[in-house]
């Protein structure tokens, strides 16, 4: 069998998402119909403008079916497993970031509440610290492709540049993830 | 209350710039804020140019949100925010071709055509020469750009006003939109499922009705989606993947990261400006016809003014000079003038239609609607009676770049020459504290955890982009175009009395439409290489 050239395999995807976002998502999905009548006039919808962008996605997927291009760049193997890599780095950093400091001022703040110890040292920082340190640290390990005490002060020197840039100057800034928690 | 002229606007709006709030003293003359923070923006913009990997995009996405929280939220706000911003958009044009002598690396995309005459000249111990020339070209070209953009922005804005109404101003928008779609990268197709993937994100959970539409029950899209989080995350962040990406593959083919040596240094004499000027005049014409069309990019404007140069060069050379791509200083100004005289047209179409040409004025759009009190667009241009304060601002703004070029042109160079070790700063090291540092802007912004996973989604998108070869630019400018495009259009419709073909009544309107399909129909009839 014929393999799929990138740019029609990119033009059938892009085909097939802009009729499940017109036919499925944007009926299933909105309000109103694409044009509707109120009060004896007639007012514009809110399905119209998606379906709009759906017919822009739908309009390019059939360009890029005819169009002629001799070559057309897709993901190589290597291209996935590095952005999988760094979703993966940002997934769980941004986790920890998020649930260190609730976790640990479960554990060791004698069950206070977190939200009430947001914006109080050390709690403010223990997660921006732990969640943006590692993710600091895990991209420079990987694209070196070894993790290096260099690696870990850089991380640990820039989390700190960043508090003293955004933290320690103004009283209504809020690191991540105090200002929602 | 008497007339306001022309000419009381453009006063207003250099008092407002230079007797605003006052930072300090020097000699007994008072420093305004907004002149300070322009010139802190310049220097900024100059770093961030002059350093690999980072540009006048990340050096915005990171200060804005600092520059928020120090403003705050009022109309005082408004001239030291732009102003900043438009001292970084001119300080990374000078920058960009620091790493691009020295060390063959082009700090920002459109710096890429001054490696192949500055290399070449830095090699053969005259760096600092080319340093200058470049210094020289680029300014000079952006001056006579921002005169362009001084004197037709507002002429532009009056005539949209008196000859555009709501059907009109539609079908120009979505001329803008298709025209950005059309041109911009390599494709018409991909350029189109750009804008198109940037309209649909915009449009989550918006709308007027009671449901946010699109969001699927769901608290979080409900919302919508941060404007800053899609803009940054698709430009900054993706492309941050995409560099880091490239050091990977560098470390697993070779086992190490590559890092540039330093060269050589010599004068820039007025035999040289002579030499180099009709080079920097030619090609600021360029630059600044393409950069008054939305969505180009200096990238373009520097390939084209090359090329002009080249076949100039190729006639104009003494036997024994060296040729274009083999150290010509004029090779250097001639993309230098071309790549500079975008930035200030680029805002021609910011200032007089409210349609972003490039990045730089995406990021002006947004510092103005977060602070409020300044819509860009035909609208501010009204010369009314009654005090217009939208209009002081616009010509404040235009101070602020004279300001801007005025420094370029006397600290600007000195502080470019003395950057070069910036280039020595290993990548792999910057980039992921520039993406934490980014998240965390994203976050002091929108103060919740929602905008930066939206920020990281939206960069993995970007860098998924970037390997398709689809250009983030139409993305970027269909997501803070698209509002608009549904609020003009729902009131065309009303005011039409529900008529479904308004957009094609009014001769105007039918043009524009007409030229909408037409500039898509022949651009994937052509297709092009290059991609910004």
């Amino acid at each position: 069998m014929r393999k799929l050239s990138a740019g029609t395999a990119l033009g059938l995807g892009c085909i097939a998402f802009a009729l499940g976002v017109a036919f499925v998502w944007i009926p299933l999905d909105t309000g109103s119909w694409l044009v509707e009548r109120s009060r004896g006039r007639y007012v514009v919808g809110d399905s119209l403008a998606p379906m709009l962008a759906a017919a822009f996605v739908l309009i390019a997927g059939v360009m890029l079916l005819f169009e002629r291009r001799a070559d057309s760049n897709r993901p190589s193997r290597d291209n996935l497993i590095f952005i999988g890599t760094m979703t993966g780095f940002g997934i769980v950093s941004l986790l920890l970031m998020r649930w260190v400091g609730p976790v640990a001022a479960a554990i060791l703040a004698g069950g206070e509440e977190y939200r009430l110890l947001r914006d109080t040292v050390p709690w403010k920082y223990t997660g921006f610290v732990v969640g943006g340190g590692s993710l600091i640290f895990a991209m420079i390990a990987f694209v070196e492709e070894r993790p290096s005490w260099r690696a870990l002060w850089i991380a640990l020197g820039a989390v700190a540049a960043i508090i003293i840039l955004y933290d320690l100057p103004f009283d209504d800034v809020l690191l991540p993830p105090n200002g929602d928690v | 209350m008497t007339d306001l002229g022309v000419r009381d606007y453009i006063l207003l709006g250099i008092q407002a710039v230079f007797a605003g709030p006052e930072a300090f003293s020097l000699l007994g003359l008072p420093i305004s804020i907004t002149v300070l923070m322009v010139t802190f923006g310049l220097i900024l913009g100059i770093v961030v140019g002059a350093t690999p990997g980072l540009g006048s995009v990340i050096g915005m996405a990171i200060s804005l949100p600092i520059l928020i929280s120090v403003f705050g939220f009022n109309a005082d706000a408004l001239l030291p925010v732009l102003g900043f911003l438009i001292g970084v958009m001119k300080g990374s044009t000078v920058g960009g071709a620091v790493p691009a002598i020295l060390f063959n690396t082009p700090g920002t995309p459109d710096a890429f055509m001054t490696t192949l005459d500055g290399y070449p000249m830095a090699q053969a111990g005259k760096a600092r020469k080319a340093l200058k020339i470049s210094h020289f070209s680029s300014v000079s070209a952006d001056t006579f750009s921002d005169i362009v953009l001084i004197v037709c922005a507002p002429f532009l804005a009056i005539l949209v006003e008196a000859y555009l109404d709501l059907p009109e101003k539609t079908a120009l928008l979505i001329l803008s939109l298709s025209f950005i779609a059309a041109v911009v990268g390599g494709s018409a197709a991909k350029g189109l499922l750009s804008c198109g993937l940037g309209l649909l994100a915009v449009y989550i959970g918006t709308g007027e009705d009671f449901y946010p539409r699109l969001s699927m029950g769901t608290t979080a899209l409900s919302d919508g989606i941060p404007i800053t989080a899609a803009v940054i995350g698709i430009l900054v962040i993706g492309a941050i993947f995409a560099e880091l990406e490239e050091l990977w593959h560098q470390s697993r083919r070779t086992g190490r990261i590559d890092v540039a040596k330093d060269v050589g240094d010599q004068r820039l004499h007025w035999s040289d400006i002579r030499q180099i000027l009709p080079y920097i005049s030619r090609s600021a014409l360029i630059g600044t016809v393409i950069g008054a069309l939305p969505g180009i990019g200096s990238t373009l404007a520097a390939t084209i003014g090359y090329a002009t140069g080249k076949r100039l060069h190729a006639r104009r050379k003494a036997p024994g000079d060296p040729g274009f791509g083999e150290g010509a200083p004029e090779g250097i100004a001639a993309t230098e003038a071309a790549n500079s005289s975008v930035s200030g047209a680029n805002l021609i179409p910011v200032l007089s239609l409210g349609i972003p040409g490039n990045t730089a004025a995406v990021f002006l759009i947004l510092a103005a609607d977060s602070i409020g009190g300044f819509n860009p667009g035909p609208a501010v241009f009204k010369f009314s009676t009654e005090l217009n304060p939208e209009l002081v601002i616009a010509f404040g703004l235009f101070t602020t770049m004279i300001i801007a070029n005025t420094l370029n042109w006397t600290v600007g160079g000195a502080l470019m020459r003395s950057l070069g070790v910036l280039v020595r700063i290993p990548k792999q090291h910057l980039l992921p504290v520039v993406l934490l540092l980014t998240l965390a802007s994203l976050y002091v912004q929108e103060t919740a955890m929602s905008a930066v996973w939206f920020g990281f989604g939206f960069g993995i998108l970007g860098y998924f982009m970037k390997r398709f070869e689809i250009s983030p630019l139409p993305f970027v400018i269909g997501f803070v175009l698209g509002g608009r495009l549904e609020a003009t259009a729902r009131q065309a419709f009303s005011a039409t009395g529900g008529d479904p073909f308004f957009l094609l009544k009014s001769p105007i309107a039918a043009i524009f439409i007409l030229g909408a399909v037409a500039v898509v129909y022949f651009s994937f009839r052509k297709p092009k290489a290059a991609t910004p």
